[in-house]
C-alpha cells in the first residue's frame, strides 16, 4: 500500500525506529511461518511449530511493552502514529488494530481454505488448516468474539466519554488563556489550574485507554491462537502479520 | 426421550476415540452439576444412558447458570425443556436415534454471529414436545424445530425461542381426540405468537440484555422471522413468516417448503399495496423503505403491511426423503438451496475416518462439559454449512439446523 509517512517529529523518532527494526524481526518470522505452513505434513512436527508460534507471540509482547513504555512518555505521538501510512492512520482504534479485525481475518482466511477444499472436508479429510476449523473451535471463536465485541464497545465507550470531558477544560483554558486569569477554576482534581496540567490529566487518560485497547489487542490475538491448533496458528499468524501496526 | 445426545458445543473431542471421551466427558459434566444427577447415571454404559436416561442426559449438559451457557451445549433457557434454545454463540446439536421403540429425530445445529456486531439469530429445537394423542395406538412423538432472525434487536426472535413450541404444543392438544388440522393450528400458533410479543410487558431483568433496552418507540420496531418446522413420522409441516427458509433434500433435490416473504413477491407487493401501504426502494425493497421482509412477527409500527401471518406447506414424507434444512438468511443470501442439500447430503453419506490425534479441538477436554457422537453428522453437516456461509462472505449472522430424515423414517 503506498504509504504517505508523515516526517516524524524527533521524539517519535525513538519509536519509530524501535517499530522499523521490529518490523524486520517481524519479516523474518513471517518467512518462517510461511516455510512452516509449507512444510507442514504431520502432526509431529507440531511441537517445532509451537516453539516458533511462541516466538512470534513474544515478539507481539515485546512490541506491545515497547509501546506501552514510549506511550507513558507520549501518549499523543502513539495515538497518531507517524510509522503507518495515512490511510492505516484512519481506521485506527486508539492507536492500533481493532480487535475484532482478528475474527473477521479469521473468517476470511478460514473461507479461503474451506472453498479451497470442500470435498475433501465432506469426506472428513480435512488438512487441519483454517478451513477446517472443528464445531468447538468455531463455537469457542463465537464465544470470544462475543466478548471481544463487548469489551471493543466498553473502550469505545470510556474513550468517548473522556473525549467528551476535552470539551469543557479546553473552552476552559481557552478562557484562562484570553483573560488571564488564574483563578479560573474548573479543572477539579486536575490541580492547579493551569492549562498544561488540565492536559497531562487528560494525556493520563489517553495512557490508560491506550493501554487497554493495546491490552484488548495482544489478548485477543493470544485467546484466538489459544484456541487454533499449531498448523492453524501459523495460518493464521501469516495473515495477521502485516496488519499490526 | 431415547437416544445418546450429542450436542457438541464449547468443545469437541475429535481427537480421542468417541466412547472414552464420551464417558470421560459425561462424567466432568457430573462433576460439574452433582446437584441435577440421578445417581445411576453416572454407571450406565454410554449407550444405555443415552437411551433410556436422554431426560438426565440433558439435564447434565444443561448449565446450571446462565453464565455456563457459553460453554454449554445449551443454552441456560433450555434448562426448563429438553430441548436446545440458543442465541448468541455457537451451539451445535445432534442427536441419533438408538433403533428401537421411539424415534429420535438425529439434527445438528450450528448458530453463530459472523461478521455482525450483535447476534439477534435465535435457534429452537424441541425433539418429542408434544405427543399425537389422536393416534391412540401409536402416539408419535413429533418435533420441533424453528429458526429465528431478529430485526432491531434480538428480543423478539429470544421470545419465539423461549415461547413458541410451547405456543404450538398447546395449540396441537386442543385438538384432543380429533385430527390435528395442521394448517390452522399453526396460524392460529402465529398469531398468539405475535399477540405476545405485542403484550409483552418490560421485565427489568429480561430487558439489561437487550441492547433496545425495550424502550419504546423502538420497541415497536424490533421483529423476527419464524420458519417453524414440526416433523411427525410421516409429514413435515412448515410454517414460515419472513426471509427465513426451509429446504427438504429428497433424492438429491431442494425443494423449498417455504417461499420467502420479500416485499417485491409480486402477490406480497400486491397485498401491501392494496393495504395502503408502500414498497419503496432503498437498499433493496422495503416496505415503507424500512423493512426488507413483507412478513414477521412483531413490527407494530408496520402493521398492517408487515403481518405476522405464515404461509403453511404440508408435505407427506417419503422414504428417498434425506433431510430437511432450516435456515436464517445468513446462509441462503450466499448459498443457493441445491448447494446447500448437496453438502447436507453428502455429510450425511460421508464415512468419516477418526480423526488423527492433535487434530481441532483436543484441547477441549480440558474445559468440560463437552459431548460427542456416535454419528455426527448432521452436526458436521450444520457447521460446514454455517463456514461455507462466512467463507462467502455472508455478513449476517448465520444459523442453520440440519434434521436427517432417512433413519427415523417409520415403516408405512
Amino acid at each position: 500500500m503506498a504509504s504517505a509517512v508523515r516526517s516524524p517529529a524527533p521524539e517519535r523518532e525513538t519509536f519509530q525506529n524501535f517499530f522499523e527494526c521490529w518490523l524486520v524481526e517481524q519479516n523474518q518470522h513471517l518467512q518462517e511461518l510461511i516455510a512452516a505452513s509449507q512444510q507442514h505434513h504431520s502432526t509431529a512436527d507440531d511441537d517445532s511449530l509451537c516453539s516458533l508460534i511462541k516466538r512470534v507471540l513474544e515478539n507481539y509482547e515485546h512490541y506491545y511493552k515497547a509501546k506501552a513504555r514510549w506511550g507513558k512518555e507520549d501518549v499523543l505521538a502513539m495515538l497518531s502514529p507517524a510509522w503507518t501510512s495515512t490511510f492505516k492512520d484512519a481506521f485506527l482504534w486508539i492507536g492500533g488494530w481493532r480487535p475484532i479485525m482478528a475474527f473477521h481475518l479469521l473468517y476470511f482466511k478460514s473461507g479461503l481454505q474451506l472453498e479451497d477444499q470442500l470435498n475433501e472436508l465432506i469426506r472428513g479429510m480435512g488438512r487441519g488448516d483454517l478451513g477446517d476449523l472443528s464445531p468447538c473451535q468455531l463455537s469457542r471463536i463465537d464465544e470470544l468474539q462475543a466478548k471481544t465485541i463487548k469489551e471493543e464497545k466498553e473502550v469505545t465507550e470510556k474513550m468517548a466519554k473522556h473525549q467528551e470531558t476535552v470539551a469543557d477544560s479546553s473552552m476552559l483554558e481557552l478562557n484562562h488563556l484570553v483573560s488571564g486569569n488564574d483563578e479560573e477554576r474548573g479543572w477539579g482534581r486536575c490541580g492547579s489550574g493551569e492549562g498544561e496540567s488540565a492536559m497531562e490529566c487528560k494525556e493520563e487518560g489517553l495512557k490508560e485507554m491506550l493501554q487497554r485497547a493495546d491490552d484488548l489487542r495482544l489478548r485477543t490475538l493470544k485467546a484466538v491462537i489459544d484456541i487454533l491448533t499449531p498448523i492453524q496458528a501459523v495460518h493464521f499468524l501469516i495473515a495477521a502479520a502485516p496488519k499490526d501496526s | 426421550m431415547a437416544g445418546i445426545c450429542c450436542g457438541v458445543v464449547g468443545e469437541s473431542e475429535a481427537a480421542t476415540p468417541v466412547e472414552t471421551t464420551s464417558r470421560a466427558s459425561r462424567r466432568r459434566r457430573m462433576e460439574l452439576r452433582p446437584f441435577k444427577l440421578v445417581a445411576d447415571a453416572a454407571v450406565q454404559s454410554p449407550l444405555e444412558n443415552g437411551r433410556k436416561r436422554q431426560k438426565i442426559e440433558l439435564d447434565l449438559l444443561l448449565p446450571s447458570s446462565p453464565r455456563d451457557c457459553n460453554n454449554a451445549v445449551q443454552n441456560s433457557d433450555a434448562k426448563k425443556l429438553n430441548g436446545v434454545n440458543c442465541n448468541g454463540t455457537v451451539k451445535l446439536e445432534s442427536e441419533n436415534s438408538v433403533e428401537e421403540e421411539k424415534v429420535w429425530p438425529k439434527f445438528g445445529m450450528t448458530s453463530v454471529c459472523g461478521r455482525r456486531r450483535d447476534m439477534e439469530d435465535a435457534v429452537s429445537i424441541h425433539p418429542s414436545f408434544c405427543k399425537q394423542s389422536y393416534q391412540v395406538q401409536i402416539s408419535s412423538d413429533i418435533h420441533f424445530f424453528g429458526v429465528f432472525d431478529g430485526h432491531g434487536c434480538s428480543h423478539v426472535a429470544m421470545k419465539c425461542r423461549d415461547r413458541f413450541h410451547e405456543i404450538v404444543k398447546e395449540e396441537i392438544e386442543s385438538w384432543g381426540e380429533k385430527a390435528v388440522e395442521w394448517k390452522q393450528t399453526m396460524e392460529r400458533s402465529f398469531e398468539r405468537m405475535d399477540k405476545e410479543v405485542q403484550d409483552w410487558t418490560v421485565d427489568a431483568k429480561e430487558s439489561s440484555s437487550c441492547r433496545c433496552e425495550l424502550q419504546t418507540p423502538q420497541c415497536d420496531a424490533v421483529g423476527s422471522t419464524a420458519v417453524v418446522a414440526i416433523v411427525t413420522p410421516d409429514k413435515i409441516i412448515v410454517a414460515n413468516c419472513g426471509d427465513s427458509r426451509a429446504v427438504l433434500c429428497r433424492n438429491g433435490s431442494a425443494i423449498p417448503l417455504s417461499c420467502d416473504h420479500k416485499p417485491d413477491r409480486p402477490d406480497e407487493l400486491l397485498r401491501i399495496q392494496e393495504a395502503g401501504g408502500r414498497v419503496i426502494y432503498w437498499d433493496g425493497p422495503r416496505v415503507l423503505g424500512v423493512l426488507a421482509m413483507s412478513r414477521a412477527i412483531g413490527d407494530n409500527y408496520l402493521k398492517p403491511f408487515v403481518i405476522p401471518d405464515p404461509e403453511v406447506t404440508i408435505t407427506e414424507r417419503k422414504c428417498e426423503d434425506e433431510c430437511l434444512i432450516l435456515a436464517s438468511d445468513g446462509l441462503w443470501d450466499v448459498v443457493t438451496n441445491d448447494t446447500a442439500c448437496g453438502v447436507a447430503r453428502m455429510c450425511l453419506r460421508a464415512q468419516k475416518p477418526p480423526s488423527p490425534p492433535g487434530s481441532p479441538g483436543s484441547d477441549a477436554a480440558v474445559r468440560g462439559g463437552a459431548a460427542e457422537s456416535s454419528d455426527k453428522a448432521c452436526g458436521d453437516a450444520s457447521i460446514l454449512l454455517t463456514k461455507l456461509a462466512l467463507a462467502r462472505h455472508s455478513t449476517d449472522n448465520v444459523s442453520v439446523v440440519v434434521v436427517d430424515l432417512k433413519k427415523n423414517q417409520q415403516p408405512q
